[in-house]
């Protein structure tokens, strides 16, 4: 049993290893040759794990097999729009503005309510107001909806938007992340004073999340107690 | 970034060309060395016509040494399954010995003959074996 159990350790690294190579992508954004690779994986990895008799080696050859099939398939695929094109397929336009195009429907095997069930997943609940509905080709549909029906932007008002930043999480579940406080170039001690001045007593400890951004805003939760809008001074460096 | 993603899968193809190579190498010594030292018995037996003597007990004893030794080397590259006959044949042979019984010695010989020429078929890379 020892012996199964340290199988599992060396195949279980090994397959986070070969998924660390192979990209981050999720699952619903795999391309279809991705996701059959991902499948074979997920089955050959038990096969050493379950049959001690049969060498580590055995599951370990075909899953590095597999690493370097795909790292050669994805650069053909980047150089060659021809190959992309054979092994993704190409993006399909499945409602245009004279309707759902049945042919396109037929070719992909889909139905009209998983059309629909895309669509609603884009949030356009009514097919009137699609303009386009393009199948991506991991399989995700995008949308661009009628001009009538596309949300209102600040380039639409012509009002002068102040830029958004990304915030930066300085502490999570009571601890300072170092790497972010490098980033925002702040030290410890302008922390400590933000959560002392925005929640009285409190210490790092006590902090659920803290984030600030390039403006000063940020948000600060207790690990007791709700969460709250607060604004520092322009203490993040980048 | 990109340098050590590409050196990544270098290392892995040389990797992968290392552990066929190992095989190819360890399997092939390994099955071939029985193979030989079966073929020595076999003329020990033409010669002699007996099995109760030192010669062929240490012939026994030595083959069984050779395939307890490449045996832990070969379940690191081949399936258990698919070898362990061989080794449970030599532990007949001393059985047999104790027994003089030529006629199974003679069998058990010619079974661990073909399992290391049917195992060395096995293993080769040609289109028989990959379809």
């Amino acid at each position: 049993m020892l012996t199964i159990i340290i199988r599992s350790i060396i195949i279980y690294l090994i397959v986070l290893l070969v998924f660390r190579l192979m990209g981050k992508r999720q699952l619903g954004q795999m391309q279809p040759f991705e996701l059959v690779l991902t499948l074979i994986i997920a089955d050959l990895a038990t096969i050493p794990m379950a049959e001690v008799s049969v060498p580590v080696l055995h599951g370990v050859v075909p899953l590095l097999t597999l690493v370097v099939l795909h790292f050669i398939l994805t650069l053909i695929s980047r150089s060659s729009h021809f190959f992309s094109k054979i092994i993704s397929g190409k993006p399909v336009i499945i409602v245009n503005p004279k309707g759902i195009d049945y042919k396109a429907m037929k070719k992909l095997n889909l139905s009209t309510d998983d059309i629909f069930e895309a669509l609603r997943g884009a949030g356009y609940f009514n097919i009137s107001q699609v303009q386009y509905a393009i199948m991506e080709t991991n399989g995700k549909v995008s949308v661009m909806p009628k001009a009538e029906y596309a949300p209102l932007t600040n380039g639409d008002l012509k009002t002068n938007a102040d830029e958004s930043f990304l915030p930066i999480v300085l502490v999570s579940e009571g601890k300072i992340i170092k790497e972010n406080v490098e980033l925002a170039n702040i030290s410890q001690g302008v922390i400590e004073d933000i959560i002392n001045k925005n929640s009285k007593g409190a210490s790092v400890k006590d902090v659920l999340l803290l984030t600030l951004d390039r403006t000063g805003e940020g948000y600060l939760q207790l690990k007791k107690g709700e969460g709250k809008t607060i604004t520092a001074k322009k203490v993040v460096g980048v | 970034m990109k340098f050590f993603h590409y050196f990544n899968f270098i290392l892995i193809i040389l990797l992968l060309v290392f552990i066929c190579v190992a095989e190819d190498s360890v399997v092939s010594n390994s099955l071939s060395e029985i193979q030989t030292r079966c073929y020595q018995l076999e003329e020990m037996i033409e010669r002699r016509d007996d099995l109760k003597n030192t010669e062929m007990t240490l012939a026994v004893d030595n083959l069984e040494y050779v395939w307890t030794r490449d045996e832990k080397n070969m379940c690191f590259l081949v399936n258990h399954k698919n070898i362990q006959e061989i080794g449970q044949e030599i532990a007949k042979l001393k059985l047999y010995i104790a027994s003089n019984d030529i006629d199974a010695f003679k069998v058990s010989i010619e079974e661990i003959k073909f399992y290391c020429h049917s195992y060395l078929h096995f293993m080769g890379a040609n289109w028989h074996n990959v379809l």
